[in-house]
Order: C-alpha cells, then sequence, then structure tokens
C-alpha cells in the first residue's frame, strides 16, 4: 500500500512537472466548449463568410442541449482519445528503455504496484480532463441553448468514463509489452477503433463490447434511460479492465529491466 | 560469516549460455571484485543476484537459507544507471528511500547524509538531467545505499568514467567497505587490486580462480625477470629460451620478460651471458607476476 502511494505521488508530480496535468484538461475543455458555441452561432458565422443566397430559406433548428452534449461525447471518442493514448504510450515503455523502471523494481517494490500506480495516475488524469471538460461544455450548453438536467449529466459522464478508463487500461497494457512509443499508440488506436466499428457493425452480438459504453452513454443523455444490456456490458468491462491489469502485471515480471 | 552463496546457478540465453553453473561464496564484511574480460557472464551473474533476471537453474542462498526475494538486502547500482531526470538529486533519493520502505522522515534524513557522503550536497537541488556522468554514478551509489544494505553489488562501478570520477568513486567504495559487504564486477584489474579482499576472476560463463587476493597471487606467482636491452639483441634472447630454468619467454623489441622456474641460477647465468657478450643493457629487474599475469593467462587459456 505504501509503495502505491509513493510511486503514485511520483505519477502525479510528474504530470505536474510536465505540464500533463494541465494541457490534456484543456483540450478536453476545447473540445467541449466549442460544440455548443459553434452550434449557437452557426447562422452567424455562414453569414459572415459570404451568406446565402438572396431569397434561400434555410430553417436552422438550434439542437437540443442533449445533441450537442452528445456530439461533445462524440469528439472526445475521436480526439479525446487520440490525446490520452499519445499522452499514455510511454508510460511504461520509455521508462523501461531510458532503464529506471529498473532502478524502481531493484527496490523491494512489487510488480503489480508499479503497474497499478502507473494506472492510477493514467485513471486520474482521465477523469479530471473528461469532468472539468464535461462540466465546461455543460456550462456553455446551458448557457446558450438550454438546459440540461444535472442528473442526466452526471449519469452520462459516469458511464462514459467507464469507456475511457478502458482505453487508458489499454494504453497501459500495450506500453507494457512492447518497446516503441509510436508502435504502443499505433497499436493501442487500432485496437480500439476495431472494437468500435466491430461493435457498431456486429451490434447484435456485440452487447457486451466495452465499446458499447459510449451508446449507453447518449441513450442516458436523450432518454434519461438504459437498455437491460447494460449491466452485462458494463460488468464485462469492469472485468476485461481487470484482467488486462492483471496481464500488464505478469509480463511485467517476465521483462528484462536493466540493458 | 557466508553472506551469500550460489549454487550450480546457470542463465541460458536461448541457445547461449551466459553463466554456466557457477559456485562461489561471499564472506560477510568482505570486498570482493569479480573480474573478466567483457562477455564472460559478470553482469548476468550480478542481475541474478539481485532478482532482476531468474536463473534457468541453480539456486542462491543469503545467510544459508534459499533466497527468495533479496531486494530489500541488496543495493545495487547498475552499468548504466538512469533517474527520472525531471527530479533533482534529493527528490530521487528520498522517492528511493521511501521504495525501499523508509518512513519519509527517515529517507529525507538518509539522503541529506548520502549526498554529502558523495559529495553532491551543492547540487541535490539541481535537475538530475542536468548531472555529469561522475555525478549520476554517485548518485547511483548513494540510491544504492539508501536502505543500510547487508550487500551493495555495482556493477562496473567506475569503467565509465575519468580517471578524477574514478578516483573518487573508487575512494568512495573504499570507504564504504568499512560499513557493509561489497561486490563489485571490474575489467580493470588495477582497480580489483587496490580495493578488494577476495577475487573472483570469471572466464566464458565459469568461474576460474576464487579466493583471498594475496592468496591467488601467491599461489599463482611466479618470478619474473624484465630485461631491457638499448639495441637489438634478438640473437641472444632466442638462446635465452633454450635454457633449463626457464618456463616461459616474451620477447617484445628490445624487451624480454621471463618467467624463471629457478631464481638463483637464472639470475646468475644472465647477468653472466650479458657481461661475457658485453650486452648494452639498460634494465635488469626482478618481479612477480602480478594480477595481470595470472588474469591473462587464464583468459588465454
Amino acid at each position: 500500500m505504501t509503495h502505491l502511494m509513493v510511486l503514485y505521488r511520483k505519477e502525479m508530480a510528474e504530470m505536474i512537472r510536465n505540464y500533463k496535468i494541465l494541457w490534456i484538461p484543456i483540450v478536453f475543455v476545447l473540445l467541449g466548449v466549442t460544440q455548443p458555441v459553434s452550434s449557437y452561432y452557426m447562422p452567424q458565422i455562414l453569414d459572415t463568410f459570404g451568406g446565402l443566397p438572396e431569397g434561400t430559406i434555410l430553417e436552422m433548428p438550434l439542437p437540443t442541449g442533449e445533441e450537442v452534449l452528445m456530439n461533445v461525447l462524440s469528439n472526445y471518442g475521436m480526439l479525446g482519445v487520440l490525446v490520452l493514448v499519445l499522452s499514455g504510450m510511454g508510460i511504461v515503455s520509455a521508462e523501461r528503455q531510458s532503464g529506471v523502471a529498473g532502478m524502481v523494481m531493484i527496490k523491494p517494490v512489487p510488480y503489480s504496484s508499479y503497474i497499478l500506480s502507473k494506472w492510477a495516475g493514467l485513471v486520474t488524469v482521465t477523469l479530471i480532463s473528461l469532468g472539468i471538460g464535461y462540466v465546461a461544455s455543460w456550462y456553455y450548453t446551458s448557457l446558450l441553448i438550454e438546459p440540461v438536467a444535472f442528473e442526466r449529466i452526471f449519469q452520462s459522464v459516469a458511464i462514459y468514463s467507464v469507456w475511457l478508463v478502458f482505453v487508458v487500461t489499454m494504453t497501459l497494457f500495450f506500453s507494457t509489452i512492447m518497446k516503441g512509443n509510436g508502435s504502443v499508440a499505433f497499436v493501442t488506436i487500432f485496437v480500439v477503433f476495431a472494437i468500435s466499428t466491430i461493435t457498431a457493425i456486429l451490434g447484435k452480438y456485440m452487447k457486451w463490447s466495452p465499446a458499447t459504453m459510449t451508446d449507453f452513454t447518449g441513450q442516458v443523455l436523450l432518454s434519461g434511460e438504459l437498455e437491460s444490456s447494460f449491466l452485462l456490458a458494463f460488468i464485462i468491462t469492469i472485468a476485461i479492465i481487470i484482467v488486462v491489469l492483471i496481464s500488464s502485471i505478469q509480463i511485467f515480471k517476465q521483462k528484462e529491466l536493466l540493458g | 560469516m557466508e553472506l551469500l552463496k550460489t549454487s550450480d546457478l546457470v542463465k541460458k540465453f536461448g541457445m547461449m549460455s551466459a553463466v554456466k553453473g557457477i559456485n562461489f561464496h561471499i564472506e560477510e564484511g568482505r570486498c570482493v571484485s569479480l573480474l573478466g574480460p567483457n562477455g564472460a557472464g559478470k553482469t548476468t551473474t550480478l542481475k541474478m543476484l539481485t532478482g532482476l533476471l531468474e536463473p534457468t537453474s541453480g539456486s542462491i542462498y543469503f545467510k544459508g537459507e534459499k533466497a527468495k526475494d533479496l531486494r530489500q538486502f541488496i543495493g545495487y547500482l547498475p552499468q548504466y544507471p538512469a533517474f527520472y531526470n525531471w527530479m533533482n538529486g534529493k527528490e530521487f533519493l528520498v522517492f528511493a528511500g521511501q521504495l525501499a520502505k523508509l518512513n519519509r522522515k527517515e529517507a529525507e534524513k538518509r539522503s541529506e547524509e548520502l549526498l554529502e557522503r558523495v559529495g553532491l550536497t551543492n547540487a541535490k537541488k539541481r535537475k538530475i538531467g542536468g548531472y555529469s556522468g561522475g555525478m549520476k554514478q554517485r548518485l547511483g551509489l548513494a540510491q544504492a545505499l539508501i536502505h543500510r544494505p547487508k550487500i551493495l553489488i555495482l556493477d562496473e562501478p567506475v569503467s565509465a568514467l575519468d580517471p578524477l570520477g574514478r578516483r573518487e568513486v573508487l575512494d568512495m567504495i573504499r570507504e564504504i567497505k568499512q560499513e557493509t559487504t561489497i561486490l563489485f564486477s571490474t575489467h580493470v584489474l588495477h582497480d580489483a587490486e587496490e580495493i578488494s579482499d577476495d577475487i573472483l576472476i570469471m572466464h566464458d560463463g565459469e568461474i576460474a580462480i576464487s579466493g583471498k587476493i594475496g592468496t591467488v597471487i601467491e599461489q599463482y606467482q611466479q618470478p619474473i625477470l624484465h630485461i631491457e636491452l638499448e639495441s637489438q639483441a634478438d640473437e641472444w634472447l632466442k638462446t635465452i629460451e633454450s635454457y633449463s630454468f626457464v618456463s616461459e619467454i616474451n620477447i617484445q623489441g628490445y624487451k624480454a620478460s621471463i618467467v624463471l622456474k629457478d631464481i638463483v641460477n637464472g639470475k646468475q647465468t644472465l647477468l653472466k651471458d650479458i657481461v661475457d657478450r658485453r650486452l648494452p643493457i639498460r634494465k635488469f629487474e626482478m618481479a612477480q607476476t602480478t594480477l595481470e599475469d595470472i588474469f591473462m593467462k587464464v583468459v588465454k587459456a
């Protein structure tokens, strides 16, 4: 337990020193705020850029608050995931490459503490970024478009965070088993998008897939209700996260740490 | 007392055996050097002792008991120590201390002590990224000592340093030697001779020679005669080989090193030769074979 705390504090200190704890939330805030702002100002923006021909009647219905927030989450699903994976790709591989992972493990540190501290660090920065970004988005949506009930915001962000935690867990896993930072990012992104795509195409057979979390987020946001298959998908996603973490620890144990 | 013992320790990487079943033990309080040419298996052996590398077979005993996780008792300085470059020197030591189960207060206190000791007190607030090679090596030594290990294992602690840095680190090791058992690998024989009590010479994955440094030298020592002439005297030098008291001769230009079986007879005969032939002699020196000669003999054999 103390090892875990010491290592977790080191993770957080590192993210403060290299400003990750600052710029990742900023990216999420920017992604979250541009959606309601651009929806609101779309008519004016079109006008400024030359407008529409005389006589065109264009009905531009303002989207509902829930729809705006859904778009925000879909942005997080692309760019947010990209940013999280790229910022986390070196979390273990870079330390193994430099040899500093060996300097840590030469002390009586359980292998699990090392990996779990990394995971806790990634999860912390993910939840902070998602939380702050989403709240900012909610604020601007309420201001410019229409208020959205806090309950739905809370439920949707809770469900969506499970998906992002899944993504960073995969990043940690590939960072443990592979050495090159670039390949870690490439493989992680490939796997994550493959899971999303397969889930979208074979929806019927993939009700348990972690990627369904994004669908459930939309559901709860728009209707406030969840399909019954949610529980299954939720449990399976958590189970996958745990299994992936355990495998990461086991694989890390086998790796040669000092070159 | 026997602190650490290996029994038939083997490490294979694929088909290649890096370490081929070695047996040795380290007495408590001794400073032991592990010698051997590059590729002899020194680093592999040390890594197995630290637990960073799983032996293919064989076992390690610590204080007579089969070892499981020795990391608490071992301080290790790898050949290329790495640090978190964004930390400063003191932060890293406190971090390492806490990982070694010291509480924060103890870790802070111990860090200050060690920084003082390795001469980094003035640099403790500087980022490690800006440290020189010698400073990193000294910080590495400090982190290895942070939890007062029972045995300090150093992998080529001075090989990468300039003469000044080498001197500093050697002096530090000499000091540390008073408090704890040390095992260090090196291929610089002079360093081993200077600071260690016992030596282990490894060659090709096996322990070739082990023992107290004095005993080893005594045991393998032979009298040797160095002759240096002012001009070429090949003819005469070649005839020396046929004398019965000569066991080995090595001629390099004007110089010759002659290993003797019979010192008294050899010395007299050769001196007489020189006088008789009016050879222009520059040096005629009696000596004993050194650790280097023993080492070369083992490695070439």
